[in-house]
């Protein structure tokens, strides 16, 4: 690409200016606050059009500072420029009411839409930062609290590892790092959501198993209880046993059937006792002695009828009647029949806890709710280490190219004395002066500034075939006349078009001393 | 009926085992077969052991094979339960049928390498008038109007895809008949949706919704987005479930990079660089998918 002509309608503080551009180097001369960065600026306008900032920042943005000192609603330009052989004419309207762009082809009169993106086809891909970054070329600005050689680092670094300045690998890898953290969090929270759903099957047959316990106990007791009552029954029919041969040594026993409590012949006796008492014995003591009788009678009466009715609990008998409740007092039966329930019960509760204990087996053995994320895991990290792969590959390659390129420049310019730059594997940079490195650190801010000059010519050279105009703004003030000299018939040999802004003589001296032809523009 | 083994998933509890002899007693005209199969199968305290079913059912405990007869239809079912999660005797193959009915069937359960493997050849060779088959899930007739099985009465699992339901059969002097007979309320259907370039999360959601309507509400859904979106775009795939019948949404969508374009345009620099060192990568890889975060990533921090 050749710019041909600017035509600057109204922008800053320029008004309907024309400046014409040649082939070769051109030197546009103009002393301080004479309008160079206006001109500069608005190459890059015409170019890459003209955003307005928003609210604050829209105060001090590049639209605010070149809008027309008179006549604002009129900020226009044209730009005519040649591209492959055919000559464009680009139109630009920048004010907020007639904002427009409109290309040309004046070759074969097409017209062309800069909305359609043809711009960005004609210039090959060049975009404004990339336009910063290599097409302009100013002093070597340092960066607050940075040293030159440093920012010098900085830039070749990117370039370096990218290949395009505009390429930013390290925030690249940042976000497909970050997205993988994220997949990170989402296998964890299927693992934890997994986890979960395990814990509350466990949970269910924890309480099972409690269940299973209780009734165990249950069963226990009802076990024990009734074999208690085996054990009482056993004991009580010993006892009848017992109790039947103790009675055939009383007589009264014998004689009395089993089942009377007390005999007839008995209460016949006592009676009788009673009357012979009464007739026998003389009075006044009879009837004391009948009475007395007739008591003793009662007791004993009283005593069979009581032995039969209650038979004397034992201490534990008694005890354990004060501990069982009502309810526990049922029938042998129903303590039977309550027995084999609690069995049934325990053996459906021992299938459910066995069921659940295999579906929790089978939980552990499946699992494919994060395959996708897993997927998507790898391909981030594959992602990272690939761009790593091919930047360091990239590098070895540019490195070696790049240098190779920069030495050249440098060698021409420094009449030699500098002869190749170095770069090693962890982007150390040095030059080689007669055999010997010297580090960037250690070089004058002149040299800074040749081998940056250099670097961006190389980098410049490799990264575009087509050939975009220079532009070098107030690039050469550190220079001495013998390397400015030298550097100037470089550009002028280099085959790009040069655009020279400069506010000194030197230059324009310099060209015509040493037979450079050049295009001069006074501002 | 015949029940192909598996009438529950794991051991069944006595109170369930009520239940179902409580429906089987109500079919009044109808004979009940049934086996246990891998999933329900026979421990020692299983209560299959000991419950004692209704009239009208007859299932066959043992291990080896058996038969019932039902003297009413003059037909013979032979068959067998698990006794052990897996069996892997080809038992089925060595069957040897007996004449004392006019009609044999076999109820049979398994089929893969683990659960009583057979050759459908084989078996049918033996000369059984139909083999009823459970075990797999989806319904899949191995020799027609002989040998099916007739798959879960209800999907069971969002890979059960397809119809369920039962197989109906008639067996007389002609021959054996049978048809499948959808029952099943519900399906799982895999759905894939074809994501167009423009289409956004509002379009893509509307789109789902339609789709779920012409196949049915009542139906559950696993949705696969296929097809390339564009780069910018992300959908909030956790609110596309309107009716609340998608199981799961797997985005299988691609960015729509054009990495012909992109690899000239950077063809000297690291994007080029990466790109040509996927050159290989085929559509749905991992490395595609690599690919494309990379890029996406470098696009996304470019600078201007």
């Amino acid at each position: 690409m050749r710019l041909l002509e600017l035509e600057i309608q109204n922008f800053g503080k320029f008004h309907n200016k024309r400046i014409e551009l040649q082939d070769g180097v051109n030197l546009i001369y103009g002393e301080n606050e004479s309008g160079k960065s206006t001109i500069h600026a608005f190459i890059k306008a015409m170019l890459f059009g003209l955003e307005r900032g928003r609210g604050r920042a829209a105060v001090r943005d590049t639209f605010s500072r070149y809008e027309p000192w008179e006549n604002e609603n009129y900020y226009a330009g044209k730009l005519r420029f040649e591209c492959d052989g055919k000559i464009f004419c680009l139109q630009r309207n920048f004010d907020k009411y007639s904002k427009k762009a409109m290309l040309v082809c004046e070759t074969d009169g097409e017209e062309l839409s800069v909305e359609n993106g043809d711009l960005d086809m004609i210039l090959d891909g060049l975009s404004k930062a990339s336009y910063e970054n290599t097409l302009c070329i100013g002093q070597l600005h340092a960066a607050a609290g940075q040293t030159l050689a440093a920012e010098l680092k900085n830039y070749a670094t990117n370039y370096y590892v990218t290949g395009d300045s505009d390429i930013n690998l390290t925030a690249a890898q940042e976000i497909l790092l970050t997205k993988k953290k994220a997949e990170d969090r989402k296998i964890k929270q299927a693992l934890f959501e997994k986890q979960k759903k395990r814990d509350m099957m466990e949970q269910e047959a924890s309480y099972i198993w409690r269940d299973i316990h209780h009734i165990d106990g249950e069963i226990e007791s009802v076990q024990a209880e009734l074999e208690l009552r085996e054990t009482e029954e056993a004991d009580k029919s010993r006892e009848d046993e017992m109790e039947a041969e103790w009675g055939k040594r009383r007589i009264t026993d014998i004689l009395r059937p089993a089942k009377w409590r007390i005999h007839p012949i008995e209460v016949a006796v006592i009676l009788t006792m009673i009357i012979l008492s009464f007739t026998v014995i003389p009075g006044p003591w009879n009837s004391f002695v009948t009475v007395i009788v007739a008591l003793l009678g009662a007791i004993y009466i009283w005593n069979r009828m009581k032995i039969s009715k209650n038979k004397v609990k034992t201490e534990p008998e008694q005890l354990l009647e004060e501990f069982t409740s009502e309810e526990e007092l049922v029938p042998t039966d129903k303590l039977t029949w309550k027995r084999e329930h609690l069995i049934r019960q325990r053996m459906e509760k021992q299938v459910e806890y066995d069921n659940l204990q295999e579906q929790l087996q089978e939980m552990d053995e499946m699992g494919s709710e994060y395959r996708e994320s897993d997927r998507k895991r790898e391909a981030l990290l594959l992602a990272v280490k690939r761009l790593e792969e091919v930047s360091e590959d990239m590098q070895r390659q540019l490195t070696m190219r790049l240098n190779q390129r920069t030495s050249e420049i440098i060698a021409q310019i420094t009449g030699g004395r500098y002869d190749r730059l170095m770069v090693d594997g962890e982007l150390h940079m040095s030059i080689l002066h007669d055999g010997r490195c010297v580090a960037m650190e250690q070089v004058s801010q002149g040299t800074l500034e040749q081998i940056y000059f250099a670097l961006r010519m190389a980098a410049f050279e490799l990264m575009y075939d087509e050939k975009h105009p220079l532009i070098l703004d107030d690039t050469f003030a550190f220079y001495d006349d013998v390397r400015l000299a030298r550097t100037l018939g470089w550009l002028a040999e280099c085959g790009h078009q040069v655009i020279i802004f400069s506010c000194q003589k030197r230059e324009e001296e310099l060209m015509k001393r040493n037979g450079i032809h050049y295009a001069k523009t006074i501002l | 009926m015949l029940i192909a083994g598996d009438l529950f998933h794991r051991q069944p509890l006595l109170r369930e085992l009520k239940e179902v002899d409580y429906l089987f007693r109500s079919l009044t005209r109808t004979q009940v077969v049934l086996v246990a199969g891998n999933h329900d199968y026979i421990r020692k305290n299983s209560y299959y052991r000991t419950f004692s079913w209704s009239e009208n059912v007859h299932m066959i405990l043992s291990g080896e094979i058996r038969f019932v007869e039902l003297q009413s239809l003059d037909v013979a079912v032979y068959g067998l339960s698990y006794q052990k999660k897996e069996m892997k005797e080809p038992l089925y193959e060595r069957i040897q049928i007996e004449d004392s009915c006019r009609y044999h069937i076999l109820l049979a359960h398994g089929g893969d390498e683990q659960h009583l493997p057979f050759r459908g050849a084989v078996v049918d060779r033996i000369g059984f008038d139909y083999v009823a088959l459970g075990h797999i899930h989806r319904p899949k007739e191995l020799v027609p109007d002989r040998m099916a099985y007739a798959g879960a009465l209800e999907p069971i699992d969002k890979n059960d895809q397809g119809k369920h339901g039962i197989i109906r059969g008639r067996l007389d002097e002609r021959g054996c008949k049978t048809e499948f007979v959808p029952t099943a309320l519900r399906e799982y259907i895999h759905m894939e949706i074809e994501v167009e370039e423009e289409m956004t999360g509002f379009a893509l959601h509307s789109r789902i919704c339609d789709e779920i309507k012409k196949r049915g509400i009542q139906n559950i859904y696993k949705i696969v987005l296929e097809g390339f979106k564009a780069p910018e775009t992300q959908f909030d795939l956790g609110h596309m479930d309107t009716y609340g019948n998608i199981v799961e949404i797997v985005d299988h969508t691609k960015p729509a990079f054009d990495f012909v374009k992109l690899l000239v345009r950077n063809k000297d620099n690291l994007m080029g660089k990466f790109i040509e060192s996927f050159q290989d990568a085929e559509p749905d890889s991992v490395e595609y998918e690599a690919l494309c975060e990379g890029v996406q990533a470098l696009l996304e921090t470019k600078r201007g």
